[in-house]
């Protein structure tokens, strides 16, 4: 069995430009899922029935389902009601951020539960308003709290992304099969998608876990 | 300055508080004391409806608690509590001024000039920038009672300030409670310590299984009791 490394070496800069895609969705997609996670984890805490109930929903829903189904939907199924294509980025970010949203309302709701009910009590006790006593206490000391299981989130979510190859979206496991597809050389190919992955999740995880110590340290101060 | 009227709470099928009747003056320091389980702590949280009451009247400097914007009221009625709640990722000084710049919109400098004026008074000048955690539990209650005051209240909640305290802290914050009463500060203490009752209290409520049993001066209470239960508890704890 021989490796054809000259192959590699033109094929890495090809699939480096996927990876960049890569990135571009995983970013965007988390940025957008924290924010929607945001509002549904604090909807799954509010004492408003109805509002409890429809975050729910949403959270069972979408955990409840297959990310890759939850594409189709987006890209082949929504069409057929609006009847007018969709493209293959929007479908990418909308359905891993919708999908992500789900996963860190529940890391939001966790860590703001997490908080002793005294400062919720404190909060209102001097005239501030429920939303005023999550922004300015709540939230921030929730933030610290929610920063591991964010970066897990944001790895799964990366690793995640390569199931938008099967709309089309050239990314990285996309421009893999691409160049698999005029090469043959699937062993090649596939040994630098999988390594460029793992520099890319191995990176997250040393930002992370960087970010949780200067957390730590803020802390002490 | 408060008034309540036949004030009824129950969690779920518990009854708390049967039916209390409650005016608390001006300037008045009411203690109010009674066993573990007797509805004190419920009561007092009722006059800032951190715990909503289930039937009754509550009245605070003219305001009926059910019809008004309930953050109005609570901006006037501070409250202390057993384990401080300081808020950990703020400083003294932080902790202090949040209240009165969003609440009130007190520009930053004010606030903070107030905020140390207010560290003095209960003696933590020095300690402005200092976070809970770097605080001891006496110091950190000792910010909590400046919290409260910086939003000018004109009543202020004790809700068992000394219990959560190791025995040598609970004197520098009872200076600071006395010291307000002797300023003239409306004050309701739910407290355990009765020789701050019998020197700074004004009344004395004696709250047994949901009910105000017994009420009257610090003397009548603790030298004179006219109920059989009183007598019992106070001959538990005195």
């Amino acid at each position: 069995m021989d490796m054809d490394f000259e192959l590699m070496a033109q094929a890495v800069p090809l699939l480096l430009t996927g990876a960049a895609v890569t990135v571009q969705i995983t970013a965007l997609s988390v940025l957008l899922g924290i924010l929607i996670g945001l509002f549904v984890g604090v909807a799954r805490i509010s004492t408003y029935r109805a509002v409890n109930l429809l975050a729910a929903v949403y959270v069972d829903f979408l955990r409840g389902t297959p990310l890759l189904v939850q594409i189709f939907l987006v890209y082949f199924a929504l069409p057929v009601v609006t009847g007018q294509r969709i493209d293959p980025f929007i479908a990418a970010i909308a359905a891993c951020s919708i999908n992500s949203s789900a996963y860190v309302a529940e890391i939001f709701r966790a860590g703001i539960q997490s908080i002793d009910a005294g400062q919720m009590e404190a909060g209102r006790s001097l005239g501030m308003t429920w939303m005023q006593t999550m922004r300015y206490i709540i939230i921030p000391q929730a933030a610290r709290r929610v920063i591991p299981p964010l970066g897990n989130e944001f790895i799964a979510l990366l690793k995640d992304s390569s199931l938008v190859s099967v709309i089309g979206f050239e990314e990285l496991t996309r421009r893999g099969q691409l160049i698999i597809a005029r090469t043959y050389a699937s062993l090649e190919i596939w040994i630098c998608v999988a390594i460029i992955y793992l520099v890319m999740t191995v990176s997250i995880s040393r930002l992370v876990a960087w970010l949780e110590r200067r957390c730590k340290i803020d802390d002490q101060r | 300055m408060i008034s309540v009227k036949h004030l009824k709470k129950s969690f779920g099928a518990v009854e708390v508080l049967k039916d209390v009747n409650l005016e608390i003056e001006e300037r008045e320091v009411v203690v109010i004391i009674g066993p573990s389980g007797s509805g004190k702590s419920t009561l007092l949280r009722c006059l800032n409806y951190l715990e909503q009451p289930t039937g009754g009247e509550i009245i605070v400097d003219g305001m009926a608690l059910d019809n008004t914007d309930i953050n109005k009221v609570r901006a006037e009625v501070g409250m202390v509590f057993q384990r401080f709640n300081l808020f950990p990722h703020m400083t003294a000084m932080e902790n202090i001024t949040l209240a009165p710049m969003k609440v009130r919109g007190v520009l930053k400098e004010e606030a903070e000039g107030d905020a140390l004026r207010l560290l003095a008074k209960v003696g933590l000048a020095d300690r402005a920038a200092a976070y809970p955690e770097q605080l001891s539990g006496g110091q950190q209650q000792r910010v909590a009672i400046a919290r409260a005051l910086a939003m000018k209240p004109k009543v202020m909640l004790f809700d068992e300030p000394t219990s959560a305290l190791d025995p040598e802290m609970v004197n520098e914050v009872l200076e600071v409670m006395k010291e307000l009463a002797r300023e003239g500060m409306t004050m309701a203490v739910v407290t355990h310590e009765m020789g701050f009752a019998r020197e700074v209290g004004d009344r004395v409520l004696f709250v047994d299984q949901g009910l105000i049993l017994e009420q009257g001066t610090p003397e009548e209470i603790f030298s004179h009791p006219k109920e059989a239960r009183t007598q019992e508890f106070l001959s538990k704890i005195l």
